[in-house]
């Protein structure tokens, strides 16, 4: 006998959490981007001093936070799209819960994709402490 | 095979007419509001939230006199209607009335009132908390107003910068504004509590997470923001008021302090407020929208995505508050970058409401006209902040009255207009009756009109050189007329609100009751009856789509026909429903508490404390905080954790729920893990604090100082940690049913807390550390202080549990109390291993 | 509508490098927003007005939406590379051997130096000559203000314990008006400060005159006026070089006939205005910390005006 879908999708393997992984994502990268260039810029005595390290460093921070956020994403796709036959995502199914809490995470991790690098962007434009 | 194989449907039999009348004598009695003065004893969401919104709203009228008291100033160059000193009280009222007195409760009022109808369920989870809430809100906001007629009133500012408000302003205005506003984040926290267990765990079964009403997703999220953007400003209301009173210089810089701690807090602070204020309109436009397009939303995941992606980045923005204070460029460009990120999430959901209008066909109506007006203003402010948030132009417009127009058009188009739509949309479900059509049709046209006649002229009179805060301004500087023109329309805004006002208390005894769901909505809250009855819903119904009054046939006269769950009240008590998290499966039977003075008696004591401490008066502060104590010790006593008469009931359905939960399914456990994590925050916003210093400072800590000594703290932190192993042991030894070994545990820490607060406050004693001299002793003290009083609630959480067990009312498998005090401590002993780690090991390291 | 953006405090009428690309930002700026407000507001009262009926739900979904997600960010990503690319150049110190101006802001005036030379110090008003930059170093002595000159270009606040830094480059000549722009108190409203930019050669004889001690008083009147300045004490506040005032805690008045106005900006300078601000200070600015001089007899304050008028 085949299995229900809640068998299938149990309420126990689904997380509300899993939304907020790609935002926190892009809320740890902003921190320690901010955390690197502020405490760079007050250590380091004079205002027209490079910026190099603290540029290098948030670039690092940047490929690693979009990594994680893709990754988030896709795990996100693949919810969304699961047994792609059945109709409409809001069904009061295990089904549609499951395929909407994969799409919210698919479309927070592009915002947060996005708002990321938005913030790595500045390190294309300010060169020193000033 | 329907997909709900996992759940039982409705009841294919009605129970009989008699039994029906029956269970609606016992529910009605269960429910019933207290009568004649004891009326003032009702915890039940319905009527504390009217009390909240009406309270709010009279905030509201007294902060909009302030603002037309001062365009009557600002309407000519040189005006003498206002002395200086007077505007400076009346502006910085307005702005704290508005944003803590009226926006952030509103939200709360209104969720307590509407949220468990939109969930069916009866009430929320702690009635008693709201109602502690609504009494805190109600004496600090009288303390705070009435201060501006004895001409006392806070007159640094809404934001309170220092050292203006520390050194320079010695009444007593800045410290009314400290304390009281404090008490008011506590209340809001509070609710925060309560917003997030409501949504997340008393749903009606069948409500899936996906399937939850908009307005709860965003509650959700506005509820989450607050325990996270509250505490930091509440670390900073301590810094400051520590300094005021007792001269401990955080932001002194001649004593190593520094203003632009204040300004990082406040706004980290600051920021998330306006959203917080912003987002829960946005959710009332999310309920009204689709009723009017007859569809239901278009985008539901992706008003989701707006709603979480911008409480997120709203955590990023602050310091665009601060990009004209000399902050390295990278800084503002971090902060400049991650403001234009936000208004990505923030269009995506106004857009979602386009689809939907544009995907139904849109009745006109008093409630989409509002919402229509609220979204073109709203977008405008919207527009002008993305204009804000490029730098470089925020370098001229800050602190103009360029972001004045700005901050209102968002204000007033993001929230006000949808509260007032809300208003006109909600009013028959708490009252029956509906508002006048007409009335509302006039009010919009003044409103609309009288909004950008005041708030469109001040984008040009800030840039072409107005600065904000100001008394008066100079005649020919070239924006005489734009003020002018301001000021008359202030009147139309005030004229349109004052026709609202009218609608809203008007008399309306001759008018019918509206028809049940009047605007033929498909959302749960308007199964209700008008007039409404006290039970907040007949039977807890199972939910099968968002939209059950439109999707699920017969839905009405099944839940009237207790066809669902708990359509009784066999006991005569409260009950309603506990769900699980994601799939609102069936969990708990929870019994909620009734009527009480408790709850006024607690606020008011607690605001005494804060009260008279403004004055410096300690005794009487110290004695109300002891009267608050009991108060509310004596509320958790007889309100919390009863040991029920049976193990489980009958639901309906077929279904039997425990009735007593203890453990991380409980909801009084996620009250506690909530509350904790708004502690933390501020906790980690005075460990911010201490760091900060650190890199304002070549030498932190400074040469002449020795910190506070390793022996001592270390001694201090093993004992605490001790205590907290032992209060683990306490748990598990009553929960094996072993009287003995749990009272020695729970003794032994009780002792291992005082030797271990002891031994930290000895370190920086012994150390001669003195608080006065400079910001190093100063914040060491303040991680301390905060720690110790920690340790002290947690020896009060010890005795408690003893006392519980004693008086019969824990035991081995009813230990729901010893469960949570366990879970608060977990956080303490972090909360110790990180100051001690801190004030010992970063000396070590730096 | 032009002739309502001009003016001596107008960001709109810029007269400097910072101001004059920051207004350009704001022309654009707004004009992308009206574009983007009529687009989004005419849906909106399409869908509710004019075209009252149901449209296809997908292609909604797909073009609203899409649109309400890939525009925004496309636009925002050309904001942010515009912002961003002119940061660099407003925060940037100016070069090297620029002219540096020391000012100090105080409840409720301002302090000014010009420390190639030593003995300039000044209040309330700053001269600079046209096209060059001028860094402007910035502190407080009391509370946080902000140094805001809208027609140059961008404010910096003046914080306590902190030294800020302005860079502005005038393009033009022309007299100009400053003002704080943070909340500092009672007469906040009453902080301002002239700007006269100059040619070089005329900004560097009047910097030369401002070195020079306090011109000696000519007529009986003035003469009787230094008199009454020394005798009631005003030297315990002002300093007038030549002279054996010397106070530090006032604005120095060694060349304020000269100046524009009064009071940081306050009084337009005249001896009515000397008058009205000595005898009533309190009423002229709220809580300001010189008292008010309303028991000098009549003819003692004419004096005393015409000698500080004479002060150029």
């Amino acid at each position: 006998m085949s299995p229900t879908s809640e068998q299938r999708l149990p309420e126990r393997e689904e997380s509300l959490w899993m939304l907020t992984v790609s935002p926190t994502i892009w809320a740890g990268h902003f921190l320690a981007s901010y955390v690197t260039a502020a405490v760079w810029c007050a250590k380091v005595q004079d205002s027209s001093s490079s910026l190099w390290p603290a540029r290098i460093a948030i670039a690092i921070y940047t490929v690693t936070a979009l990594i994680g956020i893709v990754v988030t994403g896709w795990i996100g796709l693949q919810r969304a799209r699961v047994e792609p036959d059945a109709v409409q995502d809001f069904q009061d199914t295990p089904l549609g819960r499951h395929r909407f809490l994969g799409f919210a995470t698919l479309l927070l991790s592009v915002l947060s994709g996005v708002a990321t690098l938005f913030v790595a962007a500045v390190i294309l434009f300010m060169e020193t402490c000033e | 095979m329907s997909a709900r194989d996992d759940n039982p449907t409705r009841d294919d039999a009605a129970p009989s007419p008699e039994r029906q009348r029956e269970q609606e004598e016992r529910l009605l009695a269960a429910w019933k509001t207290p009568t004649g003065w004891r009326y003032w004893s009702a915890v039940n969401n319905s009527e504390v939230g009217m009390w909240y919104t009406a309270a709010s709203c009279l905030f509201f009228l007294f902060g909009g006199i302030l603002a037309l008291l001062m365009r009557v100033q600002l309407a000519v160059p040189g005006n003498d209607f206002l002395t200086a000193d007077r505007y400076n009280q009346i502006f910085t009222m307005h702005g704290s009335v508005m944003m803590f007195l009226f926006a952030v409760p509103i939200f709360e009022a209104f969720s307590i009132m509407v949220l468990p109808e939109m969930l069916g369920a009866r009430d929320l989870p702690f009635p008693r908390l709201s109602a502690y809430g609504f009494y805190s809100f109600v004496i600090g906001g009288i303390f705070v107003c009435g201060s501006v007629f004895f001409d006392a009133a806070p007159k640094g500012g809404w934001f309170m910068y220092p050292p203006l408000t520390t050194s320079y302003q010695p009444g007593i205005g800045a410290d009314i504004w400290l304390l009281g506003l404090s008490f008011i984040e506590v209340a809001s926290i509070a609710a925060a509590v309560e917003l997030i267990v409501g949504v997340l765990k008393c749903r009606p079964p069948g409500m899936r997470i996906h399937l939850i009403p908009l307005y709860s997703w965003y509650i959700l999220v506005v509820a989450g923001m607050i325990l996270f953007a509250f505490p930091p400003l509440i670390a900073g209301d301590i810094l400051l008021e520590m300094e005021r009173a007792f001269d401990w210089p955080f932001f002194d810089p001649s004593r190593g302090g520094d203003p632009v701690l204040w300004q990082h807090l406040f706004w980290i602070f600051g920021h998330p407020e306006v959203y917080i204020v912003f987002l829960p309109s946005v959710a009332l436009m999310a309920m009204i929208v689709p009723t009017f397009a007859r569809t239901p939303i278009v985008g539901y995941s992706w008003v989701v995505l707006a709603a979480v992606g911008t409480g997120f980045l709203s955590f990023g923005l602050w310091v665009h508050h601060m990009f004209t204070v000399g902050l390295p460029g990278v800084t503002i460009g971090l902060f400049s970058a991650a403001s234009q990120a936000v208004a990505i999430p923030t269009g995506v959901q106004l857009f979602c409401f386009l689809a939907t209008l544009l995907a139904g066909r849109v009745i006109n109506s008093v409630p989409i006209m509002f919402t229509f007006a609220g979204l073109a203003t709203f977008i405008i402010g919207g527009l002008t902040g993305v204009m804000v948030a490029v730098a470089p132009f925020d370098f001229q417009a800050h602190d103009t009255y360029f972001v004045v127009g700005h901050l209102h058009y968002v204000l007033v188009g993001g929230t006000i207009f949808p509260i007032v739509a809300g208003a006109y949309y909600y009013f028959p479900l708490i009252t029956g009756k509906k508002l006048s059509d007409r009335l509302g049709r006039i009010a919009f046209w003044l409103l609309l009109i009288g909004f950008n006649i005041t708030f469109l002229p001040m984008h040009w009179t800030g840039l072409t050189g107005m600065p904000r805060r100001v008394f008066t301004y100079p005649a020919n500087a070239g924006y005489d007329l734009l003020n002018m023109v301001s000021t008359v329309g202030a009147f139309l805004l005030a004229a349109g609100f004052v026709v609202v006002v009218w609608d809203i208390v008007r008399p309306k005894g001759n008018q019918p009751y509206s028809e049940r769901n009047p605007w033929n909505a498909g959302t749960l809250e308007w199964l209700a009856e008008m007039p409404d009855r006290p039970w907040g819903i007949r039977s807890i119904p199972i939910i099968e789509s968002r939209y059950p009054l439109w999707d699920q046939s017969d839905f009405a006269r099944d839940v009237d026909e207790g066809r669902f769950y708990l359509p009784d009240a066999e006991e005569g008590l409260r009950e309603t429903l506990v769900t699980s998290v994601i799939d609102a499966r069936p969990m708990q039977c929870l019994r909620v508490p009734g009527p009480t003075f408790l709850t006024f008696w607690s606020a008011a004591f607690t605001g005494g404390m804060f009260i008279f401490a403004t004055y410096h008066w300690w005794w009487p502060a110290i004695l109300s905080g002891l009267a608050a104590l009991a108060t509310i010790l004596r509320w958790l006593w007889t309100g919390t954790a009863w040991i029920p008469e049976k193990d489980e009931k009958d639901v309906g359905l077929g279904v039997t729920l425990p009735i007593y939960v203890s453990g991380p399914q409980a909801v009084g456990w996620w009250a506690m893990f909530i509350t904790m994590l708004a502690d933390m925050t501020a906790f980690i916003a005075l460990v911010f604090g201490y760091f900060f210093y650190w890199t304002i400072h070549e030498d932190f800590p400074p040469e002449p100082y020795p910190g506070p000594g390793a022996l001592w703290p270390s001694c201090g932190a093993v004992l605490l940690m001790s205590a907290w192993g032992l209060t683990v042991f306490a748990k598990r030894w009553n929960r094996d049913a072993r009287a003995g070994a749990f009272y020695a545990a729970a003794t032994s820490a009780v002792v291992a807390c005082l030797a271990g607060g002891a031994a930290l406050v000895q370190g920086p004693l012994a150390a001669g550390l003195d608080p006065t001299t400079h910001v190093y002793p100063a914040i060491v003290w303040v991680l301390i202080g905060w720690t110790a009083l920690h340790v002290a609630l947690g020896i009060l959480m010890l005795l408690y549990c003893m006392a519980r067990r004693f008086a019969g009312k824990m035991t081995a498998r009813h230990d729901a109390d010893i469960t949570n005090v366990t879970l608060y401590w977990h956080f303490l002993a972090l909360t110790v291993v990180i100051t001690v780690g801190v004030i010992v090991g970063f000396p070590l390291v730096a | 509508m032009l002739g309502g953006c001009a003016g001596e405090q107008s960001a709109l009428d810029p007269a400097g490098r910072g101001a004059e690309q920051i207004a350009a930002l704001f022309w654009w700026m707004l004009g992308g927003a009206v574009v983007i407000w009529c687009i989004v507001v005419g849906l909106a009262i399409y869908a509710i007005r004019i075209a009252p009926g149901p449209h296809d739900d997908r292609q909604m979904r797909l073009w609203v939406i899409g649109g309400g997600a890939v525009i925004p960010t496309l636009v925002l990503t050309v904001l942010l590379i515009y912002g961003l690319s002119m940061l660099p150049g407003l925060v940037r110190a100016a070069p090297e051997g620029s002219l540096q101006v020391d000012v100090v802001g105080l409840q409720w005036w301002w302090q000014v130096r010009y420390p190639a030379s030593e003995s300039v110090k000044l209040a309330n008003e700053i001269r600079i000559p046209v096209g060059e930059p001028v860094q402007f170093n910035l502190t407080s002595a009391d509370v946080i203000h902000s140094f805001w000159i809208p027609a140059l270009g961008g404010k910096v606040d003046m914080v306590p314990g902190r030294e800020t830094r302005l860079t502005l480059e005038p393009t033009r000549t022309g007299r100009f008006r400053g003002v704080c722009a943070e909340y500092c108190g009672a007469s906040h409203a009453l902080m301002a400060f002239d700007v006269v930019v100059m040619e070089r050669a005329a900004f560097d004889e009047w910097l030369a005159a401002q070195q020079e001690p306090a011109k000696e008083p000519q007529g009986p009147l003035e003469v009787r006026g230094r008199e009454v300045f020394l005798r009631r004490g005003c030297g315990a506040c002002h300093a007038v070089r030549g002279t054996r005032a010397d106070g530090v805690i006032g604005p120095d008045l060694t060349h304020v006939g000269g100046r524009a106005s009064l009071g940081a900006g306050t009084l337009e300078n005249s001896p009515d205005a000397f008058r009205k601000w000595i005898a009533h200070t309190s009423r002229t600015k709220p809580a300001v910390r010189m008292p008010d001089f309303d028991m000098i007899p009549e003819a003692d304050m004419r004096a005393l005006a015409a000698y500080l008028e004479s002060l150029q």
